[in-house]
């Protein structure tokens, strides 16, 4: 991370595309989840996220959804759910949980495998990452940005960059090496709650802007009588903006 | 007004200096179709999709199927034809043709990799070899990078392939329960291309070349899915001689056995033991399936025999018909046997409709079951389910409220022109 330098926003597209194993059971489950690629972990569990954006609340990992529909065992299918819903752990550490709570399960009663029909296929992914033209020089110009990224950027530099890197697009380490720590600290907060990304954008934008209040009246009353009616006009007329055209995303 | 604002309203005047200006890029060319797609996915992901297609700067794209009309994958390309011109990559569309004898065989392929086993004969294997290299030539692929739909016509890759070119094998179906000695024969030309492209990874066979997952779409603003007013509604169901009142379950698919028409009649005969409703099967025929009037037939034979079923055969271009058609259903299902995707499903659930539908192919990715729908297994799982929704208007609005927000996110041109950008991208540069 280099202090100073511009944060550059991404969006990206994913790969996605088979990893492998094929899970009809517990076993070849734990199989499964032993030996895939992280990046295959991350796709079942933290990307879920970037599949059901705009849901009201989101829908368990899929390896819950999985135990829970085709194997019917809703206690190891709880288990797994709570498991999966951390979005920046460490990916080994969440596989060594995830083995932990199959392990278990071999003190039970072995259900009925699942028929291949209802077999799990391991799918992993990999992003293609494109810059999307806007940096942003200091937190306050990130705060502005904030509401004109997509789901896939705000995934990207919130959750993905954190994960897997690289450094410099982890949006909330910028944040605290160019004096955005209060931002960083909402931005950790809100993340760890596990809200679909929609309501997590427009979470962690409307705390951001509420954190950056006391600044923007310091800096008001510095500015100029022209410099305040510009900044005034320019408030109304976003407005007047949204009051004129609002998506229909905001009311699904 | 700041750059920001400014930004996004492309007819403002500059902007004074402002401390906190921050000039956000504005969708480039939105004059078009994609135009839009920005109420209802947003400028932000209109900016993302443009920023992926710069990066295929100086490329050209090729599509090439067996039909301009008639079935999902021809619908598709019709519009992501013009979304990804729009967004300044250039793609074009071949129409490889073919003769009955030709489609004939083509059929019985798909319908063995769906896994209703009619073995090829020798002579089968010969017709599709000639029409390929009879049609080869009469096709433009001079594109960097071409993608060919489905079986029909897989071989041209050994006929037309230029060196430095990527060609990708776009499959819509579901080869989970493929017949060998069919997929036999089209391996080898498979095998050849560069990547292939499945529409849900339960459908995908082991392969040597990369494989990619991208589930196909549908555009809210044709005429089959766009919004209507109830009078547009009411005068179609006018039009075909359709009673206002309902309550009606439809299934509107192509008249295909692997659509199950006839179990749908068996399962509304359940229902209408137990409860009053109508059914309405409606549907046509793909100039690539001869098959669909002597299935339409068996439909109309057997729903004679039944109360309050209607058997509707709709022309090619139906789409505003098909709109109304679903919009006045109370519960729409898709009971087939075996699928590609069923793209009808994301047609009724964008359109808020409480859907019933079979778990297989790339349904289940689309009905989350007791989420966005309801998944059945068997005609009495299907009659089950229909009952459970005809007598519950509280659970058709949550299952539809949801279900259109997951079309939204995941089965819009949007989303997939996303993923055939990433792809395209990944094997180009």
């Amino acid at each position: 991370m280099n202090p100073g330098a511009p944060f550059h926003f991404s969006t990206v597209a994913h790969l996605e595309y088979p990893a492998g194993p094929v899970a009809t059971d517990f076993d070849t489950l734990r199989e499964g989840i032993a030996t895939v690629p992280v990046e295959s972990l991350f796709y079942h569990t933290t990307r879920i996220a970037v599949r059901h954006p705009r849901a009201q609340d989101l829908p368990a990992n899929d390896f819950a959804r999985w135990v829970g529909t085709a194997l019917q065992d809703a206690e190891t299918a709880e288990r797994l759910a709570f498991a999966g819903a951390q979005p920046v752990l460490p990916l080994e550490e969440l596989r060594a949980s995830l083995l932990r709570i199959l392990d278990d399960v071999g003190h039970r009663k072995e259900p009925e495998p699942a028929s291949e029909a209802a077999a799990f296929h391991f799918v992993t992914a990999r992003s293609v990452k494109v810059p999307l033209d806007l940096e942003a020089t200091d937190p306050e110009l990130i705060c502005e940005a904030w509401p004109y990224v997509d789901h896939g950027a705000a995934f990207y530099h919130l959750i993905e960059a954190r994960v897997f890197g690289p450094a410099s697009d982890d949006l909330i380490e910028w944040l605290k090496a160019n004096g955005g720590r209060r931002m960083a600290e909402v931005a950790e907060d809100v993340l760890g709650g596990g809200m679909p990304l929609q309501r997590l954008q427009r979470e962690i934008g409307g705390r951001w802007r509420r954190a950056l209040i006391p600044s923007r009246l310091v800096r008001g009353t510095e500015a100029s009588e022209t410099e305040r009616r510009a900044h005034a006009r320019a408030v109304v007329a976003r407005f007047a903006g949204r009051l004129r055209k609002v998506p229909e995303r905001q009311t699904p | 007004m700041n750059e920001t604002t400014r930004a996004l309203d492309p007819e403002a005047a500059p902007a004074p200096e402002s401390p906190l200006a921050l000039p956000i890029p504005a969708p480039g060319a939105m004059d078009g179709w994609l135009q839009h797609y920005e109420t209802v996915v947003g400028p932000d992901t209109l900016r993302a999709l443009e920023a992926l297609a710069k990066r295929l700067k100086g490329h050209r794209i090729v599509m090439v199927n067996t039909t301009k009309t008639g079935g999902g994958v021809a619908e598709i390309l019709h519009r992501l034809v013009v979304i990804l011109n729009e967004l300044g990559v250039p793609t074009t569309w071949e129409v490889m043709e073919g003769d009955d004898r030709f489609f004939g065989v083509t059929k019985k392929i798909h319908n063995a990799l769906h896994g209703h086993v009619a073995p090829l004969t020798e002579e089968d294997r010969k017709v599709y070899d000639e029409r390929t290299r009879i049609e080869a030539g009469k096709l433009a692929l001079d594109g960097d990078l071409v993608l060919i739909h489905d079986p029909q016509p897989a071989a041209l890759i050994g006929l037309r392939r230029r060196p430095g070119q990527r060609w990708v094998w776009r499959c819509h179906i579901d080869l989970s329960n493929r017949d060998p000695d069919t997929w036999e024969f089209l391996r080898p030309h498979v095998g050849g291309y560069d990547a292939s492209i499945f529409s849900a990874i339960e459908f995908v066979p082991p392969l040597p070349i990369p494989t990619y997952l991208v589930p196909p779409s549908i555009d809210p603003f044709s005429a089959k899915n766009s919004e209507m007013e109830p009078e547009e509604v009411a005068a179609i169901l006018d039009r075909y001689d359709l009673p206002q009142r309902g309550p009606w379950v439809t299934q509107i698919s192509r008249f295909d056995r692997i659509k199950d028409p006839i179990g749908v009649i068996e399962a509304f005969r359940m229902i209408r033991a137990r409860r009053k409703a109508r059914l309405l099967l409606a549907g046509g025929g793909a100039s690539d399936d001869p098959e669909g009037a002597e299935v339409l037939a068996e439909v109309r034979q057997r729903a004679e025999k039944s109360r309050d079923v209607t058997v509707l055969e709709l022309p090619p271009g139906s789409d505003l018909e098909i709109n109304a058609l679903q919009r006045a259903s109370t519960v729409v299902m898709q009971k087939s046997l075996r699928e590609g995707f069923a793209l009808t499903v994301s047609e009724a659930l964008w359109k808020r409709r409480a859907v019933v539908a079979s778990a297989v192919g790339g349904i289940p990715l689309q009905v989350l079951h007791e989420r966005t729908g309801l998944l059945s297994r068997s005609i009495e799982g299907a009659a089950f389910q229909t009952i459970r929704l005809l007598d519950n208007a509280e659970l058709r609005r949550e299952l539809g409220h949801e279900g259109r927000a997951h079309v939204r996110d995941n089965f819009l041109h949007t989303r997939e022109v996303r993923d055939y950008l990433a792809v395209f991208t990944s094997l180009l540069e």
